[in-house]
């Protein structure tokens, strides 16, 4: 196939007037409105408008910008043209006033084109600091005033953990006012590493079941504790991504490096009696190449499956050069319904396996450091240990490369068996860093070209996904989407500053989330300002407030009530569901039509370890908006139904919540004045204001009136503060 | 433009938000719909988003598992005199089959074993198997649809293709792109209901995607109306909190919030209330509506006793007539079993009793009660079943593949021509053929439609199209791109159109 070239977005002349800002008042609209014809994919004699030399061409006496006479160009002539307009009259898409007097700008200003913002290499801010960056566009209103103690506490402590602040650090915090040795104290806490791995489980489609036709059961939770260990270890940004793409091909990777690349294997798979293996080789290996594109390039690139991209430049047999890196793995493309769906190895099968496995690995280090000697004896315990330890691992999918690779060729619009020409070779975009010289043409290499200082997206999308976990909204507002279509960043400079701060940090991750927590930006007030028109929170003129993920509403009510079981990792762990949620949709034969509940204390973990089909989710996770993790998802949505409310009150896990703070105000103080404080201080990390006293009082004395009992009484208060926004928005 | 494109995001809530001016920023799109009051959402919804609407509400009866056309619609009796001998090269040629079959050494001619009956509809009549005796005499009131196709051969990529418009999992349903697109006129019942209906034969998967929102917020879900436990999930209190108890809870509640509303100045708070009350609301609906002790005998008579039943396909159905009685615009029910690759007389027989009499007496149902004229009643699965027979053929019992190249739907009321059929087979049901009986291969296209077939996308763009919904305009952005139910194709089949 004839290679496409880019010739795209290069610089055209300097003129001297100031026309509007290319890359963010004129691509957005070029993109949106002319380059479904008139973009990277446009018939062969179309005119382009992607480019300057494309929109300068001469077309026969005239062309779509003249960089002569701008009056004379054929773009301007036709938006304004109401015979002949451009977009045509059919279009779908057509300009509004505003826009065709900007482009009328742009081309009497010389029609500059300049690159799209996110395919050039952050620059190097002078100077920067969130706060600077951020107070910058406030136009001199200035931040609000800081929020006060307890609501700070209780919101950074829901921002890097997930949970509530414990009460010692509350309180120690409220006296001393000392907010850096709480933040510590969080980044510190085994918690951290739970809350953050959850961003990722979503982003890479973490599930525990294979997601097509039978859904079975799949061996993949070690990867899920291994995510929550790196974040809590805060290994380096760089290796936990190369780790995850590539650790089969490092050299002797460690069990740890190995487990990782099960990120390789998060696809959804079949075995579906009819299927065609050459089909779902094909689509597995989309699913892989689209997320790797959505979590670290934030671009979509399902476009380019099929045919050249309509809005970024990304050529249709760049999506297949990109397609090959991932395509010589050796798993078979069916996945045989098996939990076992090789290649698997054996790995530690909980968080205390993990410790006693690293242990291990350390002792060993220890004696090799130790030299020449006699240590056979040493040696043999340690050969011992290990041999105890790997009969308690358990199985997890992984990646291995096939010893001969396999040929990529472009398929016709995605069509598996419609392939064209000649193998491609394995590449990246030309659009973005070439690929490093020196780096293999595989997995590895690929995560060098991730990883690398060049590459232009990868760290300003991840700071913006982190960004929008601390804040609930990123810089850029369409995290999964960077490219030409999607929003432009709130605060450039910001981005730019922290993606490159990032790098240089040597990927610190925990760094970076304590630099985004202890800003005055975070730290402000949540109040809606009256002297700052901005709803959504662009400007962060105000503290972050939203609705908290499903996860976290159901964590914070187990908190509450006293029955959270701290215990870390292991297998999906199946909480009270409603009968027959799986069967009513189930195969026959899948090994996960029937669900039974576990009955002991297993059932009050953290709902990072609820087991997690991808069909058929837990409905207490589905209903508040979690992902069903077939497909990738870096923005969850935040919905807002009675069907919320109905399971906020009578979900019996949330019974059982309820009941349990009732038992434990009870049973911890002595007069109901106390116990409504502590009530707030549990939901709320403060005392009731005298309204809330008031509203409590009532609603107990009804209960009572009503002939219930003490504890029952309070369950109906306690029930009702639990599904208050008092408890479920982060503020 | 807008400095930091904040209205981009998608073209429906921009409408919307700029009906009220940015104080509503920050609603969700159900919230928005309620505050917009009875006069607005008339305006929106009622009479059609992007033309009027012929159909008001639809009701979808979705056969999971490839119902067989030749067995209950599509009529071959040439393929009698073949019986047991190989098809044709011509007639497949080059379709690629299911790793099922495709190991067999023949393809075997399999004649239906079912005796079919002229009966006479608005045009030439209609052909229908002893298997729907009920169902026959409403053909007056349909229109059947014999060229429906796909691209896709097994059930999963199939249905989620059907449901979501692409084979590859993530989309929002179609459910829930009329949510979104309608909104939710209901004060006390969700907008969007789902029924899964009982079936000796249960065996291919459904899957949450399936009503699921996808990338759209979780209001536009479909709303799981159950046969067993709560109806609704979790809409039965404790066993120990009354109504009342949970009214004193509510107001507790709401005077929390308000203080909390104080605190943040979230709009979105009070709209929580809002969704507080409606759940409220929703425990004595429900109930009302799950209670069918109004119901007359000649209703159970009509629809038969297993409307009796909980979770029948009769009382699904039943149950889909009280609830569009009850304002909801959009419900769906799956009945599994229809995928009959052995044993498909058995199966098929026992999957034909179960929804025979309650189509027929939906229909009838809908018509009396003059709602049929702007209710849409849509049939079908998301593919057919093949030609010839899987596994060992006998005259008397035999299974049959998947079938993607054509496939028999039918639709009724909501301004869908009432007694017709649309679009012809070749003489094995194999391929689409022109009037004159010359195979067609129609392709998706986005430019020209092949007149006489019936897409996925087609049948779509036609239910949104009879809702007052302009399938090309009824976008939502995510990931830069602007998403549509129909992907890039899909035409509206004006020929099916009263």
């Amino acid at each position: 196939m004839r290679r496409i070239a880019i010739a795209c977005l290069l610089v055209g002349p300097i003129w001297s007037e100031e026309g509007p800002d290319f890359s963010t008042e004129i691509l957005p609209i070029l993109s949106n409105k002319c380059f479904a014809c008139h973009g990277p994919d446009a018939k062969k004699d179309e005119v382009r408008l992607d480019s300057y030399e494309g929109a300068t061409e001469d077309l026969g006496g005239y062309s779509a910008i003249d960089s002569e006479k701008p009056e004379d160009g054929e773009l301007l002539i036709r938006i304004h043209d109401e015979k002949d307009p451009m977009p045509p009259e059919d279009a779908e898409k057509q300009l509004t006033k505003a826009e065709r007097e900007l482009l009328s700008r742009w081309v009497k200003s010389g029609g500059r084109y300049a690159e799209h913002w996110a395919f050039v290499k952050p620059g190097i801010v002078e100077g920067g600091s969130i706060d600077h960056l951020v107070e910058a566009k406030l136009d001199g209103k200035g931040f609000a005033p800081e929020a006060d103690r307890h609501t700070l506490a209780r919101r950074v402590a829901l921002v890097l953990t997930g949970l509530p602040p414990e009460r010692g650090q509350l309180e120690a915090y409220v006296k001393s006012g000392d907010f850096e040795k709480l933040v510590d104290q969080l980044l510190g806490s085994e918690r951290f590493g739970e809350h953050q791995a959850r961003y990722w489980l979503d982003a890479v489609r973490y599930g525990d079941t294979h997601g097509l036709h039978l859904d079975n059961k799949r061996g993949i939770y070690p990867y899920r504790d291994w995510v929550v260990k790196a974040f809590n270890e805060n290994l380096p940004f760089d290796d936990f991504i190369t780790w995850q793409l590539a650790g089969d091909l490092l050299e002797n990777p460690t069990v740890a490096q190995r487990v990782a690349t099960g990120y390789v294997r998060m696809n959804v798979s079949t075995a579906e009696g009819g299927a065609i293996p050459a089909e779902f080789q094909a689509k597995n290996n989309f699913d892989r190449t689209e997320n790797f594109g959505t979590i670290f390039l934030g671009m979509t690139l399902n476009c380019a499956r099929c045919h050249t991209h309509k809005y970024d430049p990304i050529v249709h047999e760049e999506y297949y050069q990109l397609m090959a890196f991932f395509n010589s793995t050796s798993e078979s493309p069916m996945d045989g319904n098996k939990y076992e769906y090789k290649p698997v190895m054996k790995a530690p099968a909980n968080a205390a396996d993990w410790r006693r496995w690293d242990a291990y690995l350390e002792k060993r280090e220890a004696l090799k450091a130790k030299g020449e000697g006699d240590f056979v004896e040493e040696a043999k315990k340690l050969d011992e240990e290990k041999s105890n330890l790997e009969k308690a691992f358990t199985t997890t999918l992984v990646a291995e490369e096939l010893k001969k690779k396999r040929e990529t060729k472009v398929l016709r619009r995605g069509e598996y068996n419609e392939p064209m020409g000649e193998p491609v070779s394995r590449g990246v975009f030309e659009v973005l860093n070439p690929f490093p010289k020196d780096a293999p043409k595989n997995r590895l290499g690929l995560a060098q070209w991730t990883t690398s200082r060049e590459n232009p997206l990868v760290a300003r999308v991840l700071v913006n996904r982190f960004w929008q976990s601390v804040f609930g909204a990123g810089l850029v507002r369409s995290p999964e989407d960077f490219g030409l279509q999607g929003r432009q960043p709130t605060h450039p400079k910001l981005l730019d500053w922290l993606a490159v701060d990032f790098q240089e940090s040597g990927w610190d991750y925990k760094g970076l989330m304590k630099m985004m927590v202890m800003s005055k930006t975070f730290r402000q007030d949540s109040l809606r300002r009256a002297d700052l028109e901005d709803p959504e929170n662009l400007l962060l003129g105000r503290g972050p407030s939203y609705r908290l993920d499903a996860e976290v509403i159901r964590d914070l009510g187990l908190w509450t009530g006293g029955l959270l079981d701290p215990t870390m990792g292991g297998e999906g762990v199946k909480p009270f569901q409603p009968g027959g949620m799986w069967a009513a949709l189930s195969h026959p034969g899948s090994n996960t039509k029937k669900y039974v509940a576990d009955k002991d204390q297993r059932v009050f973990r953290r709902s990072l370890y609820v087991y997690w089909k991808r069909t058929s989710p837990h409905p207490m996770m589905t209903l508040f908006d979690a992902p069903s993790r077939e497909v990738s998802c870096v923005r969850r949505t935040s919905g807002n139904t009675p069907l919320q409310s109905l399971a906020l009150f009578n979900e019996p896990q949330r019974v059982a919540m309820a009941q349990g703070v009732a038992s434990r105000l009870l049973a911890e103080k002595k007069n109901d004045a106390e116990r409504v404080n502590q009530l707030f201080q549990w939901i709320a990390c403060r005392d009731a204001s005298e309204h809330e006293r008031t509203v409590c009082l009532k609603l107990l004395k009804q209960a009572k009136d009503a002939k219930h009992d003490e504890k029952s009484a309070w369950s109906q208060l306690a029930g009702a503060a639990l599904a208050s926004d008092t408890t479920i928005l982060l503020y | 433009m807008n400095e930091f494109g904040i209205f981009q995001e998608n073209g429906l809530s921009q409408t919307r938000r700029q009906l009220f001016g940015r104080a509503a920023l920050g609603l969700g799109t159900a919230s928005l719909a309620q505050l917009m009051g009875p006069s607005l959402q008339a305006a929106t919804t009622s009479e059609g988003m992007h033309h009027k609407a012929t159909a008001k509400r639809v009701i979808y009866l979705f056969m999971s598992g490839g119902p067989s056309q030749h067995d209950m619609w599509d009529y071959k009796p040439k393929m009698q005199e073949m019986f047991g001998k190989d098809l044709p090269e011509y007639v497949r040629d080059g379709q690629r089959i299911t790793g099922m079959t495709s190991r067999q050494k023949t393809l075997p001619v399999c004649p239906s074993k079912y005796k079919f009956t002229r009966q006479e509809n608005n045009q030439d009549g209609v052909w229908v198997s002893e298997l729907l005796p009920h169902t026959a005499k409403v053909v007056k009131d349909l229109c059947v649809v014999h060229t429906t196709f796909t691209e896709a051969i097994n059930h999963d990529p199939a249905i989620t293709y059907i449901q979501t418009g692409s084979q590859i999992p993530g989309r929002p349903s179609m459910g829930s792109w009329l949510s979104y697109g309608l909104g939710n006129v209901n004060e006390n019942l969700p907008g969007y209901v789902v029924m899964h209906a009982k079936s000796s034969h249960a065996e291919q998967s459904l899957f949450g995607r399936l009503w699921g929102s996808g990338f759209m917020p979780s209001e536009h879900q479909g709303v799981l109306l159950r046969s067993q436990g709560d109806p609704v999930l979790y809409l039965g209190n404790p066993k120990d909190v009354s109504r009342s108890d949970r009214r004193n809870q509510l107001d507790a509640l709401s005077a929390l919030n308000y203080e909390q509303h104080q605190r943040l100045g979230d709009p979105e708070i009070l709209s929580r209330i809002k969704q507080h009350e409606m759940a409220y609301r929703m425990q004595t609906s429900v109930p009302e509506l799950m209670d069918l002790s109004s119901e007359s005998d000649e209703t159970f008579k009509l629809y038969g006793e297993e409307a009796r039943q909980a979770g029948t396909f009769s009382a699904c159905c039943l149950n889909a007539r009280r609830l569009i009685e009850r304002g909801v615009r959009n419900v769906q029910i799956f009945h599994r079993g229809w995928d009959a690759h052995g044993n498909l007389p058995r199966e098929h027989e026992s999957q034909c009793k179960d929804i025979d009499q309650a189509c027929a007496a939906l229909i009838i149902d809908l018509k009396r009660k003059g709602m049929l004229e702007d209710t849409l009643v849509v049939w079908g699965g998301e593919f057919g079943r093949t030609a010839y027979c899987q596994g060992g053929l006998k005259k008397e019992n035999y299974g049959r593949d998947h079938h993607p190249r054509c496939f028999t739907t039918w639709m009724a009321g909501g301004g869908v021509k009432p007694g017709i059929t649309y679009g012809k087979t070749d003489d094995f049901g194999y391929n689409i053929a022109d009037a004159d009986g010359n195979v067609l291969k129609p392709q998706p296209d986005k430019e020209k439609h092949t007149p006489g077939t019936m897409h996925i996308h087609d049948l779509n763009a036609t239910i949104l199209h009879l809702l007052g919904i302009d399938h090309k305009k009824l976008t939502y952005r995510y990931q830069g791109r602007d998403f549509r139910l129909t992907d890039i194709h899909g035409h509206v089949i004006k020929e099916l159109l009263a």
